[in-house]
């Protein structure tokens, strides 16, 4: 097929709206406008939440670089590992207490609009 | 209706008269219904698009920055739109190899030949990857004007470029392939 043919059939191809197509439209239009605006993220409440994830996270992160860092020498002492587990494991509590509310907004900010 | 006028009906629009987005619908309601159909070749899937694309600019009209031409923002968001559903839900694609030839191509009518041959095309069109196809279909509904078919897209010109050639050879080979 010649470049001029394939142009022919790819530009003219045009269909016309049916009448309905513009009411139909404005129908649409009129009732988005009816409806109540969109409800924003609570940002006020869940800022908390987010802020102590991110900590929680910098929090574990340094606890495992140090625990990396000081490996061999800390491993010596049974009491030392015990009390890094122990820290280690308090990180991983506080960052899951941390994430219910982020989720609890998250679901209820859905169920919100869902619900409209 | 001129760009002056979108924009003055835009005004009225953002100071509450939504009769005045029935202008903006008139006027635009032929070019988006169309830029619908050449992506999925179904005319009442075309006007739910064009429906879509239409209520999403209404909502979105305090956004339009007033850089470019009205038109540029209502096709670039409509291409967007469509883009998306076509990704969504992709249009119903026959394989080349499953369209019947034509029982005595000799004896057809040209403009049976002409049609059937259209029709070809379009179901190349289709099974073309998204972003070559994307190109080729803004390319020819914008008249074959690059720059506005690259605003559309949102791509620089020398990618819109690259994407018309190659989806354009790509095309090529499959209306060979099913044509031998």
């Amino acid at each position: 097929m010649r470049r001029d043919d394939l142009d022919r059939f790819l530009r003219d191809d045009d269909i016309v709206p049916s009448s309905g197509f513009v009411a139909r439209v404005m129908d649409a239009v009129h009732a988005e406008a009816a409806a109540p605006p969109a409800i924003p993220f609570p940002w006020a409440r869940a800022l908390p939440g987010i802020v102590a994830t991110a900590a929680a996270f910098v929090a574990l992160i340094a606890g495992f670089v140090s625990l990396a860092i000081e490996g061999p020498a800390s491993a010596a002492t049974t009491t030392t590992n015990l009390a890094n587990d122990t820290i280690v494991a308090w990180l991983v509590v506080v960052l899951l207490l941390c994430t219910v509310p982020v989720a609890v907004s998250l679901r209820f900010t859905r169920t919100l609009v869902n619900d409209d | 209706m001129s760009a002056a006028d979108d924009e003055r009906a835009v005004d009225r629009v953002l100071q509450g008269d939504l009769s005045a987005f029935e202008e903006i619908v008139r006027r635009w309601q032929g070019p988006l219904v169309n830029m619908a159909y050449r992506f999925c070749h179904d005319r009442g899937r075309a006007e739910e698009m064009a429906q879509e694309a239409f209520v999403k600019a209404f909502r979105g009209l305090a956004k339009w920055r007033r850089e470019a031409a009205f038109s540029t923002w209502l096709f670039a968001l409509a291409a967007n739109l469509y883009r998306t559903e076509i990704r969504r839900i992709p249009p119903r694609t026959v394989g080349l190899d499953e369209i019947a030839e034509p029982a005595d191509p000799r004896g057809t009518e040209p403009d049976l030949e002409d049609r059937e041959q259209r029709r070809l095309v379009q179901r190349a069109l289709k099974t073309l990857p998204p972003k070559y196809r994307d190109a080729l279909v803004l390319f020819y509904f914008h008249g074959m004007d690059i720059v506005t078919a690259a605003q559309s897209l949102r791509l620089p010109e020398g990618t819109m470029k690259a994407r018309l050639s190659r989806g354009r050879d790509m095309l090529r080979r499959k209306l060979l392939h099913a044509t031998r």
